[in-house]
């Protein structure tokens, strides 16, 4: 049976795994194909679920944000959802280029990594007392770091056939490592406009808004691209996708450097959000990043799923740590539901089946 | 515009294993070429080197006269050379208008133009209007359709690069008889068009229909061209294998009428099985037959427990068994070879050895004695007359035959009471299946129950004193020695099995 070397020769190790996950997914779905001829709401409700995936995530969020008001009942006002908004804008933009690679079949455990040594690189370029011109020539070398993070993890996945998971995960430590050389401590300061722009409600609606809007027209631009298409067909079936001529190499290798640059761009909002550096600034982002991914219904295998419910996703999970926060209970409940919610989805299509197969027996 | 294609002698190896030891190819405008080879002849090789999905190690192709080589399938493409793959090239979560102009979709400004992807698409579907469901749309993901639809649609997709050169690799091995006229009109109509077929398939009746030239490639060389005009089946056959193997070529054993009942099954209902009685004796090679996707696949695995069994009763040597995993069948005896066998069957990255004994290592201790698990795979790959590297080799470097041996294998080393057979031979070449024919009868006559369901009414002919005809889900008839007839099964599996069948 000779396959392809030439594409496949290590590509199917880096794939085995989730290529396992996805046959589990399809035969779920046929099981559930056939079952839905008996009952006729569940596959209005899962037809629903496919085609809009972050419905889950807005139910989520309007469960969040219940309980949340009924804990802070100022939630609703702009100084409250400026306040709030503004701190999950660094997750969203985060987890935005988390979701690119997580759609072409990958995953980027080194995102909060990145965040830290842009972070450490934009407060050593800037002092309180820097110009916009200074300002804006050590954003571009930010974002010019970032998008170099990710061609080292693209190439490396792309390339050099390594698996995206460990590879992230080694290339997380070379970032920090770089963060710390470039700030060994705490400290900095940005000018003070930098500040007040972010901190700013133009037209009485935060400044995160605005970002969050631009964000998702990003989104909706490479969505109705070639590049688009060519990203979803790579996390679809990446084979498939070779022989039909998408370049599937290059295709993975941009996503990373997607994922590089919203990553800088994060570290950009957490700097002004922090006005201050810090070399381990992100060391907490990656798992939260990832987990929002899932919530927001984009499939962790690839090939399925979109921006705007990680954004939710983000949004529910910044909710919950202020529920968690007012309801006095410990933090470590968060990264524990954070790990909860991975491994659910993981578990997700092959407990259906076992579920399923239970009932028919 | 006319254009033409030669491949010469090509050669293809990965690793040690030589898949394409000579290929040869021509074809021209106006010209279908039937590309012939029994499996493992390097037929899928050479249409891969073609549409540059894999480089050649040597050797040259040549487009008009001139030399040329591919780096990736979009090279080909821009040749003018486009594809019907095999395996097919769908994305399954993607549309069927996405995936068919996957890499030209049609632009609006900067945007990718939905509607006209959608509109284009609706008139390639037209091609095929009325021979498929009403939900095949534009819109409708591939994960949601059929495999007969998915292959339409991947007939399309090629079709969407307008090619001058198509190759059709196995493109109507799903596809019913009503979309193979259907693709037959159409290839007619590129032949009129000036456009270059080649046409690689297993159907000896559909190569006669529609090429005009045959090439065979055996064991990776060419070894001659025919037109088909005053070319026999025969010739051609004789061609393509040293020894012609058929099935009604071979001594049944007798059948036992009085051997104990090693399998009764009553009202069986699973999946889409609806209420099927069967009783197999020992030494018995049951047949099912049928249409494709009549449940005769889900039957085998709820035999096998790995399909939930909702009602009824099944007994094994006597005993009424319900299994809640395969294990338990496989205690009993029984073994169940599946059908596809890259996803089912094998572990294609790991070597022969390990495939073989992965249901049988609890037999060899700890630590494993591996000197033993050798010495026993290496008597059954003798056995099987396996073609291969050595033991250690990766199953993926064996050809299509060879590696449904290793599958058949590795359950025939545990010496089952009962086999479960699933289209074993489906795709596996002529002679491979003739040594897979002697293997069937020389376990029976070890006294091996066998269910076996075939695609191939010829080798349910040739093998079978019994054939039960599954339609919808049930038994439609149930056909004994002489009645064992083409036109009976055929018309049983279109569900009209008891009038003809008579007595």
């Amino acid at each position: 049976m000779p396959t392809d070397r030439r594409y496949l020769a290590a590509g199917s190790q880096n794939l085995s795994g989730e290529h396992d996950t996805k046959m589990h997914a399809d035969s779920t779905s046929l099981t559930m194909a056939q079952a839905d001829a008996g009952v006729k709401p569940l596959a209005i409700l899962r037809r629903s679920l496919s085609q809009y995936p972050f419905l889950f995530a807005l139910l989520l969020l309007v469960i969040a944000l219940a309980i949340n008001y009924a804990l802070q009942d100022n939630l609703f006002e702009l100084r409250t959802l400026n306040r709030n908004l503004r701190g999950f804008l660094p997750s969203i933009i985060l987890a935005v280029g988390q979701t690119l690679v997580i759609i072409g079949g990958g995953v980027d455990l080194s995102v909060g990594a990145i965040v830290s040594m842009v972070n450490a690189i934009l407060v050593t370029l800037i002092t309180a007392e820097s110009s916009p011109e200074q300002v804006g020539l050590a954003i571009l070398i930010g974002c010019g770091a970032g998008v170099l993070a990710g061609m080292v993890n693209g190439f490396c996945v792309a390339y050099l056939r390594l698996q995206p998971i460990v590879t992230t995960y080694a290339t997380s430590f070379v970032f920090s490592g770089l963060a710390l050389l470039i700030l060994p401590r705490p400290g900095g300061a940005i000018p003070e406009f930098l500040e007040d722009l972010y901190r700013s409600t133009p037209g009485d609606i935060p400044f995160a808004v605005y970002m969050i809007v631009l964000v998702v027209i990003v989104w909706w631009l490479l969505r109705s691209s070639r590049f688009g298409q060519y990203l979803f067909a790579t996390g679809g079936k990446a084979e498939a996708a070779y022989t039909t001529g998408v370049p599937v190499n290059r295709i993975r290798l941009m996503s990373y450097v997607l994922c590089g640059l919203f990553a800088a761009l994060a570290a950009l909002a957490y700097t002004t959000l922090t006005s201050s550096g810090n070399p381990r600034s992100g060391d907490d982002l990656t798992l939260p990043s990832v987990v929002a991914v899932v919530l927001g219904g984009t499939r962790l295998s690839g090939g399925q799923g979109g921006v705007v419910g990680t954004i939710f996703g983000v949004i529910i999970l910044g909710v919950f740590r202020n529920i968690i926060s007012f309801a006095n209970i410990d933090s470590w409940w968060q990264t524990l539901v954070n790990a909860l919610i991975i491994i659910a989805a993981l578990a997700g299509p092959g407990l259906l089946t076992a579920l399923r197969g239970r009932n028919r027996s | 515009m006319t254009v033409s294609l030669s491949a010469q002698h090509v050669v293809k190896r990965y690793g040690g294993v030589v898949a394409l030891a000579d290929g040869h190819l021509e074809v021209r405008s106006g010209e279908v070429v039937a590309l012939l080879g029994a499996n493992g002849s390097g037929k899928s090789t050479l249409s891969k080197i073609i549409t540059g999905v894999v480089a050649p190690n040597e050797g040259q192709l040549q487009l008009n006269g001139q030399p040329i080589t591919f780096a990736s399938p979009r090279d080909a493409r821009r040749a003018g050379i486009a594809a019907v793959y095999q395996e097919l090239s769908l994305i399954p979560d993607m549309s069927v208008a996405e995936n068919i102009w996957l890499t030209h979709e049609p632009y609006q400004l900067w945007r990718v133009n939905r509607r006209k992807m959608r509109q284009d698409t609706q008139k390639l579907l037209d091609l095929f209007g009325g021979t498929y469901r009403a939900s095949l749309t534009p819109d409708a993901p591939i994960n949601s359709l059929p495999p007969d639809e998915r292959q339409i649609v991947e007939i399309l997709k090629a079709l969407s690069f307008q090619p001058r050169i198509i190759i059709l690799d196995e493109a109507t091995a799903s596809l019913d008889s009503q979309q193979v006229d259907r693709l037959f009109d159409l290839v007619a109509r590129w032949k009129s068009e000036g456009m270059a077929v080649v046409f690689v398939s297993h159907r000896m009746e559909e190569i006669f229909r529609i090429a005009d030239r045959a090439t065979v490639l055996r064991n990776g060389r060419h070894v001659g061209d025919r037109l088909m005009q005053g070319t026999t089946e025969r010739d051609l056959v004789n061609l393509m294998i040293e020894s012609a193997a058929q099935p009604h070529a071979h001594e049944r054993p007798p059948l036992q009428a009085d051997a104990p009942v090693r399998l009764q099954v009553e009202n069986l209902q699973a999946g889409p099985i609806a209420g099927v009685n069967l009783t197999l004796r020992d030494g018995e090679l049951l047949g099912l037959g049928g249409l494709q996707g009549q449940g005769q696949s889900e039957l085998l695995l709820a035999l096998f427990g790995a399909l939930p069994i909702s009602r009824g009763t099944v007994t094994l040597s006597g005993e009424r068994v319900r299994y809640g995993h395969p294990w338990e069948a496989m205690e009993r005896g029984v073994a169940f070879v599946p059908g596809d066998r890259g996803s089912e069957g094998l572990l294609l990255s790991r070597s022969i050895l390990e495939n073989m004994h992965l249901p049988s290592w609890a037999k060899f201790g700890f630590p494993l004695k591996m000197r033993q698990a050798e010495a026993e795979a290496q008597r059954s790959a003798d056995e099987l007359r396996l073609v291969m590297a050595g033991l250690g080799a990766p199953v993926s470097s064996l050809s299509g035959g060879n590696a449904q041996k290793v599958v058949i294998g590795k359950w025939l080393l545990r010496s089952p009471r009962l086999l479960l057979l699933n289209d074993p031979t489906k795709g596996v070449d002529v002679g491979a299946k003739g040594e897979f024919y002697t293997l069937l009868n020389q376990l029976r006559a070890q006294g091996t129950a066998i269910l076996f369901y075939s695609s191939d009414d010829d080798e349910l002919i040739g093998l079978c004193d019994r054939v039960l005809v599954l339609h919808d889900g049930q038994v439609s008839a149930d056909l004994r020695g002489g009645d064992v007839t083409r036109v009976n099964l055929v018309s049983a599996s279109m569900g009209g099995g008891g009038a003809v069948v008579g007595g």
